[in-house]
């Protein structure tokens, strides 16, 4: 019999994959948006001191080039393939979308991240051993090399979302997928949002400074270009906003609580509040300060901004073709995908799945239990939790259901892709009766 | 797991080119990634060792030159080594994405490892630049556990991706399914310990070249260079020999299917690539230091080809499986896009960096930049600027058209 490409499932009850997935996705953002940031501010600095003869900032860029490597390399670099690790123990066949589109985009990125990671070590130790110019045209190519690994990463993970052109499916072609009407707008606010990482981050190497009034000057620098990139960073957004599709826009109404508005708007005031402090009252900068400003960043900035582009391309995960349940849901005629569902609803999941044991092919009264285990693990697991307790439980979600009214909303909306925000997970009755027996048991 | 459903699990959207040139860049970046892998590995070892040598001028000279070579050595392992990940999962997806998910929390575990050893290693770089030979070797013996630790994972995955036959049985033993990753299936200890082992004839090569690279500045200290150079030859030498031995080891590891594989022509090449850095670095003069890592480079090109080989020989002889019959999806932007990007914009500034390090590391007090590296750090500038129009313009391209 012939099996659908479906990968075995890894589940974890306590984080759930996604979550995981998540958890580091985060961190790689917040020092690989440093990092970015960082590097245009070292052109722009190095620009200053030669042309002004002020050694000390070119001192201030080697020392902030020192944290970097041992934070934000350390842990961009190890948390960029960490995100593809991740990606591909959560989702296999989405990662695999990803990749077999855009490998040559992704290895094109590569190039300049090796030369992102051999600028930054030279940078470092040539700082003050190589005459100015040369060592100006390193900071500069170090920056445009930074910037352009974030150029890349955006049209990939727009394409994730929604390949750029409707013309994609049918004509295929890496340029139709990469730009999009968001893909602008996204490079404008990221590129605001790694300045102000980098105006945040650098705030504590600034704090070291001992030269009181020059620790000030900084202080000063550093709060004006993180104002200015905040508010450039949330006009960008709302712009790119502005650019999403009708269905991106109804999926985030349905699924962000109603407070997320609110906090964006809270996280633009408190750092907008921080750098009016650090620049009205310079000598408050502290390591302490700055470093809890750099978490803050992180737990109220990045961790809902990912939440919410998470939650906008839902039911997908890859291209609006790969659900994120593994299944695809839409042919690809230029790629000569096809759609698993036709396949799915002629036979049902168990009988398709190259990794269900045989024992659980059919549903039968001894292994109902079991075989609506393994529904739930390759249906579900990616974004629930299949217990009462961590992300989006089913557990509870499915609280006020007795089995057989389980089985029927399964059936009814479940099966037939009725809920827009769901992937369509066909199911006969009898896997729609173990997986609501499994989870009602 | 039969050839069907092995062809199955490979991604429906094809690949953008021919699978040989995947396979092709695979092997020269796994070289690159494993040359710097013993840099950090050999040189973390013998900076250990060197730092014991209390009131050894020379070891505690030799320590901290190799810790700063092991630091700098893992950025570049890790940031070359995203190529060979990469390349793996474009051609063998279906092997590569099954193993990662049957140990996902080793796979995950992977990246936390490695993290806390890298930043090990940090700690104990700080602790050297303080206390200079009296620091403890504590961190740095943490982070070289760490390091081999995350050598084995990768090892595992490799090894996980070569038995489709044991898959379902690893998922659900016994028809019962086991979705935890929490498990190792499979592992060769006489394969992962040649692989890292060669870090010592590896390491002594890399002593001959910068025994060669410290002779060339003004008044360094004939005993030191005397020491480097008598330290390379024996490591390469012996190292040398040792890997042949574990070579074979490994060979005679082999299971009964794939045993005609030992006396190959890929494995004859990495022994005999491998007798070749081990006879040139303890045979030919100081002054041929630069050669001897090109020769572990040709050790590494030869043992990645190797290991290709053996992959394709036990999914192709045992079950069917050819990436060579991936579906073409042509996509001749990005194609393009990289190529020239490699070799431009990767080229360039590569040139010029590396160019003017070097240059720098051996000149004493503020170096001038000779004109040719200078025009390589203007064309640098230059070369990113153009990639970023293009990047614009072809975005406006689509957007307008």
């Amino acid at each position: 019999m012939e099996l659908l490409g479906m990968y075995p499932t890894w589940y974890d009850p306590t984080l759930g994959s996604g979550w995981v997935l998540g958890v580091i996705a985060v961190i790689h953002v917040l020092a690989s948006h440093t990092s970015v940031g960082a590097a245009l501010v070292f052109a722009w600095l190095a620009t200053v001191a030669y042309r002004r003869q002020r050694p000390e900032l070119l001192e201030y860029v080697r020392r902030y080039g020192v944290v970097l490597l041992v934070f934000s390399y350390v842990l961009g670099s190890i948390t960029g393939p960490g995100i593809w690790f991740s990606a591909t123990v959560a989702s296999p066949r989405g990662i695999s979308a990803l990749i077999h589109s855009y490998v040559w985009v992704w290895a094109t990125e590569w190039v300049f991240f090796v030369g992102e990671v051999v600028g930054i070590y030279a940078l470092v130790y040539l700082a003050n051993k190589v005459d100015q110019k040369t060592h100006l045209n390193l900071v500069r190519f170090f920056a445009i090399a930074s910037w352009a690994t974030m150029l890349i990463i955006v049209g990939i993970l727009s394409f994730m979302m929604w390949p750029g052109q409707p013309a994609w499916y049918d004509q295929g072609g890496t340029l139709n997928g990469f730009y999009g009407p968001y893909t602008f707008g996204q490079v404008i606010t990221r590129t605001a949002f790694m300045l102000m990482c980098a105006a945040v981050v650098g705030g504590i190497v600034a704090s070291r400074i001992a030269d009181a009034d020059f620790r000030n000057e900084m202080a000063r620098k550093l709060a004006v270009l993180g104002i200015v990139a905040a508010v450039v960073a949330f006009l960008g957004l709302q712009w790119t906003l502005g650019t999403l599709p009708e269905h991106a826009r109804e999926v985030m109404a349905v699924r962000l609580p109603a407070w997320f508005v609110t906090s964006l708007w809270a996280t633009f005031g408190g750092i907008i509040a921080y750098f009016a402090l650090t620049f009205l009252v310079p000598r408050v900068l502290s390591p302490w300060l700055s470093v809890a400003a750099a978490v803050a960043v992180m737990v109220f900035g990045i961790w809902p901004e990912e939440t919410a582009r998470e939650s906008m391309r839902k039911p997908w995960v890859a291209g609006q073709y790969v659900y994120s349940n593994q299944v695809i849901g839409r042919d690809v005629p230029a790629l000569g995908v096809q759609s698993d569902l036709p396949a799915l609803q002629a036979r049902g999941m168990l009988a398709s799945h190259p990794f269900v044991p045989e024992g659980l092919r059919q549903v039968t009264a001894a292994n109902q239990a079991e075989a609506g285990h393994a529904l739930a693990l390759i249906y579900c697991s990616n974004c629930h939790n299949l217990g009462a307790s961590g992300i989006r439980p089913l557990g509870n979600l499915t609280a006020g259901m007795d089995e057989a009214g389980l089985a029927g909303f399964i059936s009814g909306a479940l099966a037939t892709g009725a809920m827009p925000h769901m992937p369509h997970m066909p199911m006969s009755d009898a896997e729609a009766g173990a997986l609501a027996h499994f989870l009602k048991r | 797991m039969d050839l069907a459903t092995l062809e199955a699990l490979r991604s429906p959207a094809g690949v953008p080119s021919h699978p040989l040139i995947f396979l092709g860049l695979g092997v020269l970046t796994w070289a690159l990634h494993i040359i710097a892998v013993y840099v950090v590995v050999g040189g973390g070892l013998l900076s250990l060792y060197g730092l014991m040598q209390r009131g050894h001028d020379h070891w505690q000279r030799l320590s901290a030159m190799l810790l700063d070579h092991a630091k700098i050595g893992v950025s570049i392992a890790i940031v070359v080594g995203v190529a060979p990940l990469l390349f793996v999962q474009v051609i063998y997806d279906p092997f590569w994405y099954v193993s990662n998910v049957l140990s996902a929390r080793w796979a995950i575990g992977f990246i936390v490892f490695l993290l806390l050893g890298y930043w090990a290693l940090w700690l104990h770089y700080g602790q050297v630049r303080r206390a200079g030979g009296s620091a403890s070797p504590s961190w740095l013996i943490v982070a070289l556990l760490l390091i081999l630790l995350v050598g084995f994972i990768m090892h595992v995955l490799s090894m996980q991706m070569l038995s489709p036959q044991e898959w379902l049985n690893w998922y659900a033993p016994g028809g019962h399914i086991d979705a935890s990753g929490s498990h190792i299936h499979d592992y060769s200890l006489p394969r992962w310990l040649f692989i890292v082992g060669l870090a010592v004839p590896v390491g002594g090569a890399w002593l001959m070249a910068c025994r060669q690279y410290l002779a060339g500045r003004d008044g360094e200290d004939a005993g030191y260079l005397a020491f480097l150079g008598a330290l390379g030859r024996k490591l390469a030498l012996w190292g040398g020999l040792v890997s042949l031995v574990m070579l074979a080891a490994w060979m005679a590891s082999l299971p009964a299917a794939a045993a005609g594989f030992a006396l190959s022509p890929w494995t004859l090449a990495v022994a005999a690539t491998l007798m070749l850095l081990a006879l040139l670095t303890w045979k030919a003069p100081d002054g041929a230091g630069y050669y001897m890592p090109v020769l572990a480079l040709l050790a590494a090109l030869a043992l990645g080809a190797l290991r290709e080989a053996y992959r394709y020989a036990v999914l192709h002889g045992g079950f069917g499986y050819d990436f060579m019959n991936y579906k073409i999806v042509m996509d001749w932007y990005s194609t393009i896009l990289f190529f020239a990007t490699f070799l431009v914009v990767g080229g360039i500034p590569l040139a010029f960096m590396l160019s003017l390090s070097w240059q720098a590391g051996r000149s004493r007090g503020v170096y001038t930049a000779s004109p040719l590296i200078a025009k390589l750090g203007v064309a640098s500038v230059v070369v990113a600027l153009l990639w970023v129009v293009q990047y614009f313009a072809f975005g406006a391209f689509v957007l307008v058209r």
